[in-house]
């Protein structure tokens, strides 16, 4: 038998077949898309306002007699201008992938068919990496629109060059917005594994993404939940006091979005310098670590999978 | 006869209250409100925790900085003391209830929809002496009330940690604003609880529809204010532009003249969402923004009217739009 043909190949290809299917999936998958293509406009739109803006006080300050400083757009790396992804990406972009997770497993639990599976000649493990694969499929689709979006906007937009290096900056950071979505959608799918209701299965890693979101960032930030959703406000400097201290160096390696933020800020050269992660791992690595973690309770959870309960419990 | 005076139904509000009774009694049987509650107030409590320790932290910054200053035999004049406003405090809070608040107003939404769905006893419920408003009444009453309750514990909480925390206590004036807050609060969360229980009571899977109302959410709480937020200009660099170019407010005025237009659509597109509206509002008359920091209620409240107005509009008109819609019995299933 061909590896097109495996167990697990057929898994992937009919769960992700399916899932494609939900219109669910398919509306917050083009809100994805869409807010990608805004991303991209607002990048460009504000930092052109700056610009005005600057040219402006400049002849102000010229006619007024007093010095003209230089300008801050100049000092704004063009990457920069994909700044606002890094936003949607934490926004819509894991409910997005948590939603696929659910979805994957739970549509298989909904419609009765998991003892159906049961009785075909394959294993556990075979389930498992199907599903697994399918999640990492749609995740990488869903990357890919986003990398092309970024490229097509760096190659129209007449005034903006990249050097190799910030070419290869770019692609990690669309490396970095998968391993994220990825971790999402793994959580998707063990907890719709797992709970023992739909609505469970789904509100738990919501819940997870909230907290991560919008109160991780406080507690070793200071940082409100609205300054979490801007760019350049997400990226403060915390209360130099002790409380902060000990907040970042025990929650900072568990607040992935702070991880995921300053990884973006990093590779896509707006992070401000002397300012770092409150984490004492790297962000990158942080990002790989929690990945790993989520892959691990997502294979454990569809590895225990009932297959002999068709629908949920309650 | 009109059908007024041939219907006692019509005339007997108690299947409303009825049914707003069980939803309540439901709701705080399976803890569910008691556990979204909680989150909320727990994040709510790490936002006024962290924000007191931070001033807590500036304080003690200016007092070393002054205490140094004086050492040296200079005025302190030249360093600014920080600004206290207990109420300021309360700014984390209200934007948690802005943004998980209605995300708990979603779930609330959803459940008291959903939950006839699930048992299929819809049903057998609409066979009873009563009108379908008043079915959908009952239910968006028990839901808003909960809401309302919820609110009330998390705010009432928080008022009183904000009390003992910050030693100089709160007067009848700081009550009145945070009551005033916790009523604007209701009719925000409403909104959020009546487009989800709207959606869950006729689409015909009740968990797409969760996820749309999410996808509403997204849009209006978290998407529209930060499109509004980015494009604005001081939020493109550190610091904000102006700092950066050394130059004073009534300049900025002028120069900005010029961006008339752009800061019109900015403006527009913030203010197309109940969350900015909410956000206004509530800032305002907490003095969380600097502005309206000391001044006294009357005035910021005549001054924020359109954004009130605003808020109690968007749930009014959904909630009349809850009642309007007819109930559709074979939609109304477990799908």
């Amino acid at each position: 038998m061909s590896d097109v043909t495996s167990p697990g190949w057929l898994i992937a290809r009919q769960s992700a077949r399916f899932v494609l299917r939900e219109s669910t999936v398919a509306l917050l998958s083009l809100m994805f898309v869409v807010l990608v293509l805004i991303s991209a406009w607002l990048g460009w739109s504000a930092t052109s306002t700056v610009n005005h803006i600057y040219l402006d006080a400049a002849a102000f300050l010229q006619s007024a007699g007093q010095p003209v400083p230089t300008n801050p757009v100049l000092d704004i790396s063009p990457l920069s201008l994909m700044r606002n992804m890094s936003v949607y990406v934490a926004l819509i972009g894991a409910l997005s992938a948590i939603v696929i997770g659910n979805r994957l497993v739970g549509l298989d639990r909904k419609a009765g068919v998991l003892p159906l599976i049961g009785i075909r000649p394959l294993g556990r493990n075979a389930y498992a990496g199907g599903k697994i694969a399918a999640l990492a499929g749609l995740i990488l689709g869903l990357a890919a629109v986003a990398s092309a979006v970024a490229v097509a906007t760096f190659l129209v937009l007449p005034a903006v060059t990249l050097t190799g290096l910030q070419w290869a900056q770019l692609a990690g950071f669309m490396g970095v917005t998968t391993l994220y979505m990825g971790f999402f959608g793994l959580i998707g799918l063990a907890a719709g594994a797992a709970a023992r209701s739909e609505t469970v299965g789904l509100l738990l890693p919501v819940t997870l993404w909230l907290t991560l979101t919008f109160i991780f960032p406080q507690l070793t930030a200071n940082l409100n939940p609205t300054a979490a959703i801007n760019p350049i406000s997400a990226l403060a400097v915390p209360p130099d006091t002790t409380f902060f201290h000990w907040a970042a160096r025990l929650l900072g390696p568990f607040s992935l979005a702070d991880a995921y933020k300053f990884a973006s800020a990093g590779l896509l050269d707006y992070l401000p310098p002397g300012i770092t992660s409150p984490s004492f791992i790297p962000p990158v690595i942080n990002l790989i670590l929690a990945a790993g973690f989520a892959l691990a309770i997502a294979w454990r959870a569809l590895t225990r999978l009932s297959m002999a309960q068709g629908d949920y419990n309650v | 006869m009109s059908d007024l005076t041939l219907n006692p139904v019509l005339l007997n509000p108690s299947p409303v209250r009825t049914i707003a009774a069980k939803d309540i009694r439901d709701a705080l049987r399976d803890r569910f409100i008691l556990i979204v509650t909680g989150f909320l107030g727990l994040a709510a409590l790490v936002a006024l925790v962290t924000g007191a320790i931070a001033l807590r932290g500036d304080v003690a910054t200016y007092e070393a900085a002054k205490a140094s200053l004086l050492a040296l035999g200079k005025s302190a004049d030249a360093i600014k003391a920080p600004e206290f406003y207990p109420l300021r405090l309360l700014r984390g809070a209200i934007e948690q209830i802005e943004i998980i608040g209605a995300a708990i107003a979603i779930l609330i939404g959803y459940r008291s929809a959903a939950s006839e769905r699930g048992r299929q006893t819809l049903s057998l419920m609409l066979t009873r002496p009563m009108r379908r408003w008043q079915f959908v009444a009952g239910k968006a009453l028990a839901g808003i009330g909960l809401l309302a309750g919820g609110l009330a514990l998390v705010l009432g909480g928080l008022t009183l940690i904000l009390h003992l925390l910050s030693g100089i206590g709160l007067g009848v004036d700081d009550l009145l604003r945070i009551t005033i807050v916790w009523g604007v609060s209701v009719a925000y969360t409403a909104c959020f609880f009546l487009v989800s229980f709207i959606l869950s009571l006729h689409m015909k899977n009740p968990s797409h529809a969760l996820l749309v109302a999410f996808a509403v959410w997204l849009t209006l709480v978290l998407v529209a204010p930060q499109i509004g937020d980015t494009l604005d200009p001081d939020n493109q660099v550190a610091g904000g532009v102006f700092k950066q170019l050394n130059i004073a407010k009534p300049d900025q005025v002028e120069i900005m003249k010029s961006f008339a237009t752009f800061e019109t659509v900015r403006d527009g597109i913030e203010q197309a969402s109940v969350t900015k509206h909410f956000e206004r509002f509530t800032f305002a008359v907490l003095g969380i923004k600097a502005t309206y920091a000391g001044l006294p209620l009357g005035p910021i409240l005549i001054e924020m009217l359109g954004n009130l107005i605003w808020i109690f509009l968007t749930s009014l008109g959904l909630g009349a739009l809850a009642l309007a819609l007819p109930l559709n019995p074979d939609r109304l299933a477990k799908a």
